[in-house]
C-alpha cells in the first residue's frame, strides 16, 4: 500500500539515486535501498496532487489517470508501424522521393501484415498482442488502436491487399490469449513472422531497391549508425499512449546495429516470405546499377574518372551490364543483389587487371609514371600515399566515434515497474558520474555526426578536404595503344589458389589466406571495406565471385564437389599462356577487341 | 539491492545469432543447415564462440581501451572525456558483466580525478557515493577507500563518519570476504579514534589541561580500545593498530595489559610469523627497563625469523656482556650469520664485535675449535664474500679501520686459504 502513496513521488534519493520510496510508521518517506529518511511525509504527496482541486474529487479522478498511465493495449506490429513511419520520414527528409513511403514501403508493410496474418485477414494471429501492465482491457482502446491503423492506410490506394479485412470485429476474442502458452508449432510460426527491429531495416532496404533510390544497404546502415535514421532509440518516438512494458518490450530494445550480411539475409528471406512480384528493372540509368554506382565509388576513392571506362568494359565482360542481372524477380531470379559490394568488387578487379596488384607491377608502373614530367599522369604510388594518409585518419576518427557513441536514449527503457526502479537508479548513477567527469574535462561527450553524406572522403582544394583530387589524372602510363586498340600495359593477372571447397561447411578463406596475399591487394580491400563499412572477408568473397564471373571460372556449386577437386592450384598465370579456362583463370584481353579509338 | 541487481537475469537475445558478422559465427550458422542430404562428411565447426559481442559492448570495449591508453600516457583530460562516455556501461542490461564494470568505473574515475588539477572534494564525493550505492558488493571497499581519501586530505572527522557508516552497514548473510572487510573497517575506525585521541593529547599538552578535555580524550581511548582489543585477538598482521593501542595503554599506565597484548601478538602460534611483533615487544620492554635476560629471550626469537635484523648487533652485544661461555658461543653464531648477508659486509661495528667475541673465545680455549666448527660450512664461500683483494682495496679506500679489523681476523676465520686480503695490504704498503 506504500506504493499507492509513494507512486507520485519520483524524485531520486539524494544518497543513492534510487527511486524506491517507502513510508515509515511515522508517515515519513524513506529510501528503501539506503534507508535515508527525507523531509517528506505522506500528507505532502497528496497535497501536491490536489493543488488546484479539493481532495474528494481527487480520489475520484485517480483511477482514471492510473488507467491512462498504463496505456492502451496495442499490437506489436503497431509499434513497429510507428517506427517504420519515423524511419521513412527521416529518409524523406534526407531526400528520398516521397513515393517511397506511400507507394512502396506502405504496400510492403501491408503485405507483410497480411502474410504474417497480423492484419488484413479474417483470422488474425492472437499471440502477438502487446499487453499493458494490466490484464483488464477496454474495448474502446482496441478500437482506438484500430483507428491508428486505418488512419495510416486509408490515404494510399490498396493495390496489393484487396482481400484485406478489418480485425476490429474479432478484437473481443483476443482477451485472455496468453503470450507464453504458445505451442511449438505456434512459436515456430511466430518466429517466422515476428517483427524485429532488424526486419524494419530489411523492409526499408527492399523498399529502397524497389523505388530504385540511390541508397545502397551500406548507405542505409551508415545513416542508421550515424543516427540520421532512427533505430537505436526508435522506441522513444512511440506515442505517449503506447507504453512499453512486459517481456515483449525488449523487442524494441536495440543494442546492436546489424551487419550488412545479416540485413541482406533478412531481406532475402523477406522477399520469399512476401512473395513479391518482379521488381522494377534496374536500368543502367538507375543509380543502383553498377555503372553509376562504381563511378560514385571511384570518386570517393579519388581514382581517376578514366578508370570508369575500364570498369564498364569489365562489367560487359562479366555480363553485368544486363539489367536483368540486377533486377530482383520473385520467380526467375529470386536473389537480391548486393549492389554496393558488387560495384566495389568490380573496381577492385579492374584495378587488379590494370595494375597487377602483385606488389611489383603496380610499383614498376608508378616508377614509369613518376619519371614522366606530365603531372596529370596517374601514379599508383602517389594515389596510395594520398589515400593511405586519409584512410588512417578516417579510421581513427571512426574508432573514436565508436568509442564515444552513446547507446542509451534520453527516455528510460524498462519492461515493468520493478525494472523501472533499477533502470532509473542506474541512469542516475551513470548520469551523475558522467556529469562530474564532463565538468572536469569540459568537452562534449556525445558524438556529433555531420550532415549525412554519400561520401567518406572529400577530395579537392577546399578547406577540410582529405587531399588534392586525382579525378582528372590520365591513365596513359598504364595503357598502350597497339593496332588502334587500347590495352593495359600489365599482362599479368594472379588468382588465389583454387581448392575444393564445400560452400556449405566452409566459411570465408580470407583469414587463412590473408598473410599470403599481396599487401597492395589487401590494402585495397581494406580501403573499400572501410568505405562500405563491411568486413574485409565479406568483400573478398565478393571479389572472388566477381573474378569467377569475369574470367569464366566455374562457380563451385553444391553437388559439384567432385569436380572441384580436379581444379589445379594456380598461383600466377601469365596472360600469354591462356589455357583451359577451367584449369587456369583466363586473363582479360578484352581491351584488344573492346574499345576502339 | 541484490535482488534488484540480479532480477534482470540473462540478457534476452533478440536478434538472430547470425547477426554477428565474423567468420566463425557464419561458419557455425551454415553448419546448422540440414545436411542430411549431403553425402560429404561434415566439417566440425572449428570454434564455437560462447559470447557474441553486440555493438554496445563493442563501443564500451573500445572506449575502455581509449581510457586505458590515455591513462597510460598521462593524458588525463582525454581519459576523463572517454571515461565520461564509458559510464553508459553502468546502464548495461545484462548483469553478467556488471560487477567488474562497476569496479572499473569506480577505480578508474577516482584515479583520473587524482590527476585532474580542478577536481574538488565534491567530485570525489559524488563518485564515491554513487558507486557505493550502485551495488552491494563493493560497498564496504568503497567506503573504506573513501575514508582513506578523506584521511589523506586531512578531513579526519569526515573519514570517521564514512567508516562509521560502513560499520553499521549490513547486507544479507555475512560472507567470508565481507567479514574480513568488516574487521578492517573496525580496525580503521579505531585508528581514526586514535588519531583524534592524539590530536586531543597534543592540544592538552600545549594548553593547560582541562578536566573536560581529558575526559573527551578518554572517550576516544575507550572507543578505540574496545574495538582494538577484539580485533587484535584475530590472527593477522595488525602492526599499525597494535602500536596505537600500546601507545594509548602506556599513556594511561596500563603496562601490564600492553605487555600482555604484545606477548600474545608475538607468541601466539595462530598468528602468521611476524618479526615486527618481536621488535615491538623488544622496544616495549626496553622502554620499561626490563632486565637483559628477558630482552635476550625476545631477540632470540627474532634471530630465528630474521638473522640479518639490525637488532642482532644489540643481541650479540648483550650476549657478550653477560660473559657466559655459552653466550659467547651464541654471539659468535649470531654475528657470523649476520655477516652471511651482503648488507652487513662492510659494517665496522659488526666486525669489531666479532673481533671481541673471537678474542674472548681465544682467551679461553687454545685452538678456538668453536670458531672452526662454525666456519666449517662457510669456508668455501666466505673468502670470496669477504676476503678478496678487491674487498681489501675497497675497504682500505673507504674505511681503513675496518680493513685492520678484518685483516686481523682472516687467519682465524679462514686458515689455510691464500691470504689475498692481507697480500693487498703488503702490495700497497710496499
Amino acid at each position: 500500500m506504500d506504493e499507492e502513496d509513494t507512486d507520485g513521488y519520483k524524485e531520486p534519493c539524494n544518497q543513492c539515486a534510487a527511486v524506491d520510496w517507502g513510508i515509515s510508521d511515522e508517515g515519513r518517506f524513506y529510501c528503501r535501498s539506503c534507508h535515508n529518511v527525507i523531509e517528506r511525509t505522506r500528507e505532502v504527496v497528496d497535497m501536491s496532487f490536489t493543488s488546484n482541486s479539493n481532495r474528494i474529487s481527487r480520489i475520484g479522478n485517480k483511477s482514471r489517470i492510473r488507467k491512462s498511465e498504463r496505456g492502451y493495449i496495442w499490437m506489436l506490429c503497431e509499434g513497429f508501424q510507428f517506427i517504420l513511419q519515423n524511419q521513412a520520414d527521416a529518409l524523406l527528409r534526407l531526400g528520398v522521393a516521397p513515393q517511397f513511403k506511400d507507394d512502396v514501403l506502405c504496400q510492403m508493410w501491408r503485405l507483410y501484415l497480411q502474410k504474417s496474418q497480423q492484419g488484413y485477414t479474417r483470422n488474425p494471429i492472437r499471440n502477438l498482442r502487446f499487453r499493458g501492465a494490466a490484464l483488464d482491457s477496454d474495448t474502446d482502446m482496441d478500437s482506438a488502436a484500430e483507428s491508428v491503423l486505418s488512419d495510416n492506410f486509408t490515404d494510399s490506394g490498396s493495390v496489393l491487399c484487396s482481400s484485406a479485412g478489418s480485425n476490429a470485429e474479432s478484437s473481443s476474442d483476443w482477451l485472455g490469449s496468453d503470450y507464453s502458452s504458445t505451442g511449438t508449432s505456434a512459436s515456430w510460426k511466430r518466429s517466422r513472422s515476428l517483427m524485429t527491429m532488424k526486419k524494419t531495416l530489411a523492409l526499408i532496404h527492399l523498399a529502397l531497391v524497389w523505388s530504385r533510390e540511390a541508397l545502397t544497404l551500406s548507405d542505409l546502415l551508415r545513416l542508421v549508425k550515424e543516427g540520421h535514421v532512427p533505430y537505436v532509440t526508435a522506441y522513444e518516438d512511440l506515442p505517449e499512449e503506447m507504453k512499453l512494458c512486459g517481456p515483449d518490450a525488449l523487442l524494441f530494445h536495440v543494442e546492436s546495429i546489424p551487419s550488412h550480411r545479416s540485413v541482406h539475409k533478412e531481406a532475402q528471406v523477406l522477399v520469399q516470405f512476401l512473395q513479391l512480384p518482379a521488381f522494377p528493372p534496374i536500368i543502367p540509368e538507375a543509380l543502383l546499377h553498377p555503372a553509376p554506382l562504381s563511378l560514385r565509388y571511384l570518386t570517393d576513392a579519388n581514382l581517376p574518372d578514366e578508370l570508369h571506362r575500364w570498369v564498364c568494359v569489365l562489367m560487359d565482360r562479366a555480363g553485368m551490364a544486363d539489367q536483368k542481372r540486377h533486377t530482383l524477380d520473385g520467380g526467375l531470379r529470386p536473389v537480391l543483389p548486393r549492389y554496393d559490394l558488387q560495384a566495389a568488387a568490380l573496381i577492385i578487379v579492374t584495378i587488379k587487371v590494370m595494375f597487377g596488384l602483385d606488389d611489383h607491377t603496380e610499383w614498376d608502373l608508378s616508377n614509369k609514371a613518376d619519371s614522366h614530367d606530365d603531372k596529370d599522369m596517374f601514379s599508383f604510388r602517389k594515389w596510395y600515399k594520398l589515400v593511405q594518409a586519409a584512410l588512417v585518419e578516417a579510421q581513427q576518427r571512426r574508432d573514436q566515434d565508436t568509442a564515444r557513441k552513446q547507446w542509451k536514449g534520453k527516455k528510460l527503457f524498462f519492461v515493468d515497474k520493478r525494472d523501472r526502479l533499477i533502470v532509473t537508479k542506474r541512469r542516475r548513477i551513470s548520469e551523475n558520474v558522467q556529469m562530474c567527469l564532463k565538468r572536469l574535462s569540459s568537452c562534449p561527450v556525445a558524438v556529433h555526426y555531420g550532415g549525412a553524406s554519400s561520401f567518406q572522403f572529400c577530395w579537392g582544394d577546399e578547406n577540410g578536404s582529405d587531399g588534392p583530387s586525382l579525378h582528372h589524372t590520365k591513365l596513359d602510363g598504364v595503357i598502350s595503344l597497339s593496332n588502334g586498340f587500347m590495352t593495359p600495359l600489365n599482362l599479368n593477372y594472379w588468382h588465389p589458389p583454387l581448392r575444393p571447397c564445400n560452400p556449405r561447411t566452409c566459411a570465408s578463406h580470407y583469414p587463412s589466406m590473408e598473410p599470403t596475399l599481396p599487401r597492395s591487394f589487401v590494402w585495397l580491400l581494406q580501403l573499400f571495406s572501410f568505405m562500405l563499412d563491411v568486413e574485409a572477408w565479406y568483400l573478398f568473397d565478393e571479389v572472388l565471385e566477381m573474378e569467377r564471373r569475369v574470367f569464366g571460372i566455374k562457380t563451385p556449386q553444391i553437388g559439384q564437389q567432385v569436380e572441384t577437386r580436379k581444379w589445379l592450384r594456380t598461383e600466377k598465370t601469365n596472360a600469354t599462356q591462356t589455357g583451359d579456362p577451367v584449369k587456369k583463370p583466363r586473363t582479360p584481353r578484352k581491351g584488344r577487341n573492346g574499345i576502339n579509338i | 539491492m541484490e535482488a534488484l541487481d540480479e532480477y534482470l537475469g540473462p540478457p534476452v537475445v533478440l536478434e538472430d545469432e547470425s547477426d554477428s558478422s565474423d567468420c566463425s559465427s557464419r561458419k557455425r550458422h551454415k553448419s546448422k543447415l540440414p545436411l542430411a542430404k549431403s553425402k560429404l562428411p561434415l566439417a566440425k565447426p572449428m570454434c564455437v564462440e560462447a559470447h557474441v559481442e553486440n555493438s554496445f559492448q563493442k563501443t564500451c570495449r573500445i572506449c575502455l581501451e581509449h581510457v586505458r591508453e590515455a591513462m597510460l600516457h598521462h593524458r588525463w583530460q582525454e581519459a576523463a572525456e572517454y571515461m565520461a562516455s564509458y559510464t553508459q556501461v553502468l546502464e548495461d542490461r545484462s548483469t553478467v558483466k556488471a560487477q567488474p564494470d562497476k569496479e572499473l568505473v569506480w577505480r578508474m574515475s577516482t584515479e583520473i580525478l587524482h590527476h585532474l588539477p580542478n577536481a574538488t572534494v565534491t567530485d570525489y564525493n559524488i563518485i564515491y557515493e554513487r558507486m557505493k550505492h550502485s551495488g552491494f558488493k563493493h560497498y564496504l571497499m568503497i567506503c573504506l577507500e573513501h575514508s582513506f581519501h578523506l584521511m589523506l586530505h586531512g578531513d579526519i572527522e569526515a573519514a570517521k563518519h564514512q567508516v562509521s557508516i560502513a560499520e553499521s552497514w549490513r547486507h544479507g548473510k555475512e560472507s567470508v570476504s565481507q567479514l574480513q572487510r568488516i574487521r578492517l573497517i573496525h580496525a580503521y575506525r579505531s585508528l581514526l579514534d586514535y588519531i583524534m585521541w592524539c590530536e586531543k593529547k597534543s592540544t592538552l599538552s600545549n594548553d593547560n589541561p582541562f578536566e573536560s578535555d581529558s575526559q573527551g580524550m578518554h572517550t576516544f581511548f575507550r572507543l578505540a580500545s574496545t574495538n582494538l582489543q577484539e580485533i587484535l585477538k584475530n590472527p593477522g598482521v595488525w602492526d599499525p593498530f597494535i602500536l596505537c593501542y600500546v601507545e594509548m595503554l602506556e599513556f594511561y599506565g596500563d603496562n601490564e595489559e600492553a605487555q600482555k597484548v604484545l606477548n600474545h601478538y608475538a607468541y601466539d602460534n595462530s598468528f602468521p610469523p611476524n618479526p615486527n611483533a618481536h621488535v615491538y615487544l623488544y622496544q616495549f620492554l626496553k622502554r620499561h627497563d626490563t632486565p637483559d635476560k628477558k630482552l635476550m629471550k625476545v631477540l632470540k626469537h627474532l634471530q630465528v625469523l630474521v638473522p640479518s635484523h639490525e637488532l642482532m648487533l644489540t643481541y650479540s652485544c648483550l650476549l657478550l656482556q653477560s660473559e657466559k661461555e655459552s653466550h659467547t658461543q651464541k654471539a659468535l653464531g649470531v654475528l657470523l650469520e649476520m655477516l652471511d648477508f651482503q648488507c652487513w659486509r662492510s659494517n665496522l661495528d659488526v666486525w669489531k664485535c666479532l673481533h671481541a667475541v673471537i678474542h674472548q673465545l681465544l682467551q679461553r680455549e687454545e685452538r678456538a675449535t668453536s670458531v672452526q666448527t662454525q666456519m666449517a660450512v662457510r669456508n668455501d664461500w666466505w673468502p670470496a664474500l669477504h676476503f678478496t683483494s678487491f674487498h681489501a682495496k675497497k675497504d682500505l679506500e673507504e674505511n681503513s679501520e675496518l680493513f685492520e679489523v678484518k685483516a686481523s681476523l682472516v687467519e682465524i676465520l679462514c686458515p689455510g686459504q691464500s691470504p689475498r686480503y692481507t697480500a693487498e695490504m703488503q702490495m700497497l704498503t710496499s
